[in-house]
């Protein structure tokens, strides 16, 4: 069976200014799991992704991938050992068109070298042909193979959160962290979008961590989810403990949407 | 392309040159060459420019700075030292090659500390960094001081600086089309993407920094042995202005948007001498109009061919 992929966060806190935005975060996520994020506006879920990825240093904590330490690894570093991730805010490049942005994450596997480059040798070509049409598989899972030749940035807001996936895919990651993926979907696009996001992860045996906002959604795909609130973990368990969680039930009623 | 038609291609072109360059030198108006001659050293210092204002999006201000450590380099080697450079069939190219190396080092020295920090940090830095370098000729007696460095050898002409010229552009179009040009452009832009898909940006910045200069400090060998004659001033803050005037009117990373740049930047102040004293004024309108006209510069993020090309073949 698969084994990599499995991700465990400890202790992990920091605070900005006096905000404690994430405080004692643990979570475990064992290879190929579908695991979901929720917790109301402000609760600290994407402070968690950025000091996952190395956005920010953490005041405190430990991360885990698969037996070796990533703490104060520098974002890149952590992309090469296998953890990818979208932006809740999207963050394409926007001047390069949709198979480049994808081509673009394969450049840490080192195709080829700046000689090939500018001796234009045939690995460079072959390489070139390769990382191509591996790209053009990635958008066509994520049903934008028509677009690869638009400027990213003329995408519509759905697509737009479709190709930061298909990129993401093309670090090769263990652990995928999406972060609102559906966010400003229509609930027919969220509810195909969800089965998009479960075949993914059987099709490249990828451990995926999802932030979403409406619970009814996350229960219906995650094996298990954790709440935060307050930069605090206040539930962690089974889609139906979680549903019958008294705390959990107080906080998303506390908080007007 | 099959290797059979790029050394034929190769030599067709290094044969036109030459041929150019007997012609030029036999028959036209010395003043004419001299423009041609700038036109072809001001392409080199825009299109190499380029590739870190343009394309990896850092705002540097200190190319005449890496232009002068080029110049002064070379001169060293051919004018100072007791190498006989005008024996080989190279000629001065040896001497270019290590003003362009000296320049490259220059670059990486000053851009490892510098381009690991955000925002306009570099600008600063390169500013500093190019006014540093001026006041250090000024002071070396041994390179002339503020008098200047008469007696270089005159062997630049048409052929070195459209040779090296040729060879920038095509190493700039390649590097850009390539998987190392992806990760330079994703610097541009979205910084925190790229980090986060493992691409090195302070690496990357560092990479385009140290071409750059390279180039930069070719175009300085060029010219110091095409003028005769250099002096500190001939790198001052000025002259990187005007390169940075050469990127940002032909389009932030387009390589032909440089390459007109620096045509239009090298030809305009020419064809205005007929105004006299007002012929910068003119030049600074014209300018002004032009980036009034197309804010992206003239070519925009595109390259020449693009313009040419039917909808929907991208
Ligand atoms: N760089 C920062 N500097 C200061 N405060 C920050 C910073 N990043 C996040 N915060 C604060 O930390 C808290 C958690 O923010 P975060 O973006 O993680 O919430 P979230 O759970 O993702 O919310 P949402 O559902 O709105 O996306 C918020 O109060 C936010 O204002
Ligand atoms: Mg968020």
């Amino acid at each position: 069976m698969n084994s990599v992929g499995h991700f465990k966060v400890q202790d992990l806190s920091i605070s900005f200014g006096g905000l404690k935005a994430v405080s004692k975060f643990n979570l475990e996520l064992k290879p190929m799991s579908l695991t979901g994020l929720i917790g109301p506006n402000g609760a600290g879920k994407t402070t968690v992704f950025n000091l996952v990825t190395g956005v920010y240093p953490p005041d405190n904590g430990t991360l885990d991938l698969d037996g070796s330490n990533l703490n104060g690894k520098e974002p890149c570093q952590i992309a090469k050992a296998g953890i990818a991730r979208t932006f809740q805010n999207i963050r394409l490049c926007g001047e390069m068109t949709v198979l480049e942005n994808v081509m673009l994450s394969y450049h840490m596997k080192k195709p080829y070298s700046l000689l090939d480059t500018l001796l234009r040798t045939p690995k460079f070509y072959a390489q070139e042909k390769k990382v191509t049409e591996e790209a053009m598989a990635l958008l066509k899972v994520m049903k934008l193979d028509s677009k690869a030749q638009s400027l990213s940035r003329s995408l519509s807001y759905g697509n737009q959160r479709r190709l930061e996936i298909a990129r993401a895919l093309g670090t090769s990651p263990r652990v995928l962290l999406l972060d609102e993926p559906a966010a400003g979907l229509n609930s027919q696009e969220k509810v195909e979008l969800m089965h998009t996001i479960a075949e993914i992860r059987d099709k490249f045996k990828v451990t995926v961590l999802l932030i979403e906002h409406d619970m009814k959604l996350v229960m219906g795909i995650c094996e298990r989810i954790t709440v935060l609130d307050h930069g605090e973990v206040i539930a962690e368990g089974l889609p139906k403990e979680i549903r019958e969680n008294k705390k959990v039930i107080e906080a998303y009623l506390g908080v007007s949407e | 392309m099959t290797k059979w038609t790029f050394w034929v291609g190769t030599f067709v072109a290094v044969a036109a040159l030459w041929g150019i360059n007997y012609s030029l030198e036999e028959y036209a108006n010395p003043y004419i060459v001299r423009v041609i001659i700038n036109c072809g050293i001001a392409l080199i210092l825009g299109l190499s420019l380029n590739l870190v204002n343009g394309c990896a999006g850092q705002f540097s201000l200190g190319h005449a700075g890496f232009m002068g450590i080029g110049a002064y380099t070379s001169i060293l080697l051919t004018t100072l030292s007791n190498i006989d450079f005008f024996q080989s069939p190279m000629g001065i190219g040896w001497a270019v090659v290590a003003g362009g190396g000296a320049a490259a080092l220059a670059g990486y020295l000053v851009g490892l500390p510098s381009l690991r920090l955000r925002g306009d940090y570099l600008a600063i830095v390169t500013l500093g960094f190019g006014e540093i370098i001026r006041i250090f000729f000024l002071n070396m007696e041994f390179i002339g001081g503020a008098r200047g460095m008469p007696g270089i050898p005159r062997e630049s002409n048409f052929f070195w600086v459209y040779l090296w010229a040729a060879v920038t552009f095509i190493f700039m179009y390649r590097l850009i089309r390539s998987s190392t040009g992806r990760a330079i452009l994703s610097i541009r832009e979205n910084e925190i993407a790229a980090e986060a898909m493992g691409i090195d940006v302070a690496r990357y910045k560092v990479v385009a920094f140290v071409i750059s200069s390279f180039f930069a400090g070719i175009a300085g060998g060029l010219f110091a042995h095409y003028q005769g004659f250099i002096d500190p001033s001939t790198f001052n803050f000025n002259r990187s202005v005007e390169v940075v005037i050469m990127v940002v009117m032909g389009g932030m990373g387009s390589f032909t948007g440089a390459a007109l740049g620096a045509l239009l930047v090298t030809l305009l102040p020419e064809l205005l001498r007929v105004f006299a004293e007002y012929r910068m004024v003119i030049f600074s309108a014209s300018l002004v109009a032009v980036m009034l006209w197309r804010p992206m510069g003239i070519m925009g993020h595109k390259e020449i061919w693009h313009f040419f090309k039917k909808k929907g073949e991208a």
